[in-house]
């Protein structure tokens, strides 16, 4: 596969993202805010207590920093095909002698480097200093969490890749797309660290492909997982990749024979 | 074999039919109901390399339909399309690359970039030699007036900007066939002319193929010399354009111009009227060419009447095809 057409997607949109710099401010605040609320609502709660069943208020703080700083850097556009569809603008984008899940990916990686640049990393700067962060458990841990965080990305893009497809029958997908992001957001870690959750309830979550996006890569940077745990959860993350790409590949194909180009 | 053939080619939609208001609403929600439409109906045609024809038809007969299953978008339901060696629908990835395409309802164009980056993302798209693309861009652009607005944001240009943009965009990488959907649309007179003669200027010189549809006659009778109609998804006409008005176009005109105020008596098989100029001394005499000798009925009007000017012509192709539309002539 020739990478220099993907490459230029991968540039136009991270280019695109720049031609609104208020949005871009506004993206920064709303990351801040939103740590800085949950932040203040769990010191609450924790009420002075130094650790509530043995979980510390510096590792939340450190979860919040890092599963909102990841969230607002892991840029997934669920409308990307959708309103293409919609508007019938598929049609152009056939034209193009290139794959379209190509330049899907593409597409969203290049925001996801803008996001990862001009919204991840001012938010980040300015929550550390606020909030305080616990520095990774090792050296090797934070490779580790890198790893793991790219995996975390993947699982996250093809959950959305899976639902985007059902647009070619659905047409308007908004609802499924609510759903798998009310999913994504209480199951995942973000707003309510998996430590909290019920036992039984925890157990499901490890084998759902939700608790691998954030709060995988934010346990091995705290270091509670041993390097056997970390293989076994970097294998859960490839699998659910694995799958829901397949799941999205079959959709896409079967899609296309019966793509209808809306308007003219 | 041609460039492009496409055999017996059908397609078909389903269309969702709601009731109006909320009890529609209601029905279609829990039973909702679906009629096949027929868009393309056996279609066949074939065409050669360096044409330039003219696919025409009223709204909803198929065209665009037609346009993107050639283009490798849509998949027909039945029947095969070969055009340059390759079956569109099948091998998207490798064909679309020697082909351009214009949808004037569709811009290609990157929204928030100025004109310029869309275009330098279509070099690295199509792998287009700087050379080529510095050199396909320069006659393009000087062309088609565009050196004032390259650096524009595509949001800020005017429709008739926009679709020069389009029709460049779609070109830049030189495809040997190209395809337009409607590229004239909403643009005004000059924009019009412009455009035609580029387009008509790249058929002849660098014997780029090309298929064109447009609601615009004039459009065809400028650029064309090929036509397809088709209608309700079926093709009725296939030929030149010449041949069209031979087939078709059988009503003549005489414009004729007394001295004084005639009165004139009827003749046979010809529809007199009254043009309301030069205080009703202008006349026009409508008849069939082949009911009607033309030279009996100018003897005749020379020899009863006083006349200062006469002058004959014949149908412009937009009142042919607007007949052939509204099914008024036998196109079988």
């Amino acid at each position: 596969m020739r990478l220099a057409p993907y490459l230029a997607y991968f540039k136009k949109s991270f280019l695109n993202r720049s031609a609104y710099r208020f949005d871009h401010l506004m993206g920064i605040l709303s990351t801040c805010l939103r740590m800085f609320i949950f932040w203040e609502i769990y010191k609450a709660l924790y009420g002075g207590r130094q650790q509530v069943d043995g979980i510390t208020m510096s590792m939340v703080t450190t979860n919040f920093i890092l599963s909102m700083g990841m969230e607002a850097a892991f840029y997934v556009d669920d409308f990307f095909m959708p309103h293409r569809i919609n508007n019938g603008s598929i049609a152009t984008e056939l034209l193009r002698p290139m794959s379209f899940k190509g330049r899907m990916i593409a597409e969203n990686m290049g925001n996801a480097a803008f996001h990862l640049c001009f919204r991840f990393g001012p938010a980040f700067v300015i929550a550390c200093f606020l909030m305080g962060i616990q520095l990774p458990a090792s050296p090797k841990m934070f490779v580790m969490f890198l790893v793991s965080g790219i995996l975390g990305y993947g699982v996250l893009w093809t959950i959305s890749f899976a639902v985007q497809m059902l647009a070619f029958w659905l047409v308007n997908v908004w609802s499924v797309v609510t759903i798998k992001n009310v999913f994504i957001n209480v199951l995942s870690g973000t707003m309510i660290p998996l430590w909290f959750m019920p036992d039984w309830m925890e157990g499901v979550l490890h084998v759902t492909p939700f608790s691998s996006i954030y709060f995988t890569p934010v346990q091995i940077y705290l270091g509670q997982l041993t390097i056997g745990e970390i293989a076994l959860k970097c294998g859960v993350q490839m699998f659910w990749i694995v799958v829901l790409y397949l799941v999205g590949d079959v959709l896409w194909r079967r899609g296309q024979k019966k793509l209808v180009v809306q308007g003219g | 074999m041609s460039l492009i053939e496409v055999n017996n080619v059908c397609k078909a939609y389903r269309i969702n039919k709601r009731g109006k208001g909320i009890p529609g609403m209601m029905a279609n929600l829990v039973a909702p109901k679906y009629e096949k439409k027929q868009a393309v109906k056996d279609v066949s045609f074939q065409i050669e390399k360096g044409d330039m024809v003219g696919f025409i038809g009223p709204n909803g007969a198929g065209k665009s339909t037609t346009i993107k299953m050639l283009s490798g978008i849509l998949y027909p339901d039945q029947g095969e399309i070969v055009v340059n060696g390759f079956v569109p629908y099948k091998q998207r990835k490798e064909y679309v690359g020697s082909i351009g395409v214009v949808f004037g309802q569709k811009s290609q164009l990157q929204w928030d970039l100025p004109v310029i980056d869309s275009f330098e993302l279509l070099k690295a798209i199509y792998r287009i030699p700087q050379e080529k693309y510095t050199k396909n861009l320069d006659r393009f652009v000087q062309m088609l007036d565009m050196g004032s607005f390259l650096q524009q944001p595509v949001r800020q240009l005017s429709l008739g900007q926009r679709m020069r943009a389009d029709i460049v965009a779609a070109l830049l990488h030189s495809p040997e066939i190209v395809f337009f959907d409607e590229p004239t649309i909403g643009v005004d007179v000059v924009g019009k002319e412009t455009i035609r003669s580029f387009i008509k200027e790249l058929n002849e010189q660098d014997n780029v193929t090309m298929l064109f549809t447009t609601h615009d006659m004039q459009d065809i009778e400028k650029v064309c010399d090929k036509l397809i109609v088709i209608d309700k998804g079926e093709k009725i006409y296939d030929g030149s354009l010449l041949g069209i008005r031979e087939r078709y176009g059988t009503t003549r005109q005489l414009d004729v111009e007394f001295v004084d105020m005639p009165i004139v008596s009827p003749i046979a098989n010809v529809e007199v009227v009254d043009l309301d100029v030069l205080d009703g001394r202008k006349k026009r005499f409508v008849f069939e060419n082949q009911k009607v000798q033309i030279n009996d009925l100018m003897n005749h009007l020379l020899q009863n009447y006083h006349i200062r000017d006469i002058s004959i012509s014949e149908p412009e192709i937009e009142s042919i095809i607007r007949k052939i539309y509204n099914g008024e002539v036998m196109t079988r």
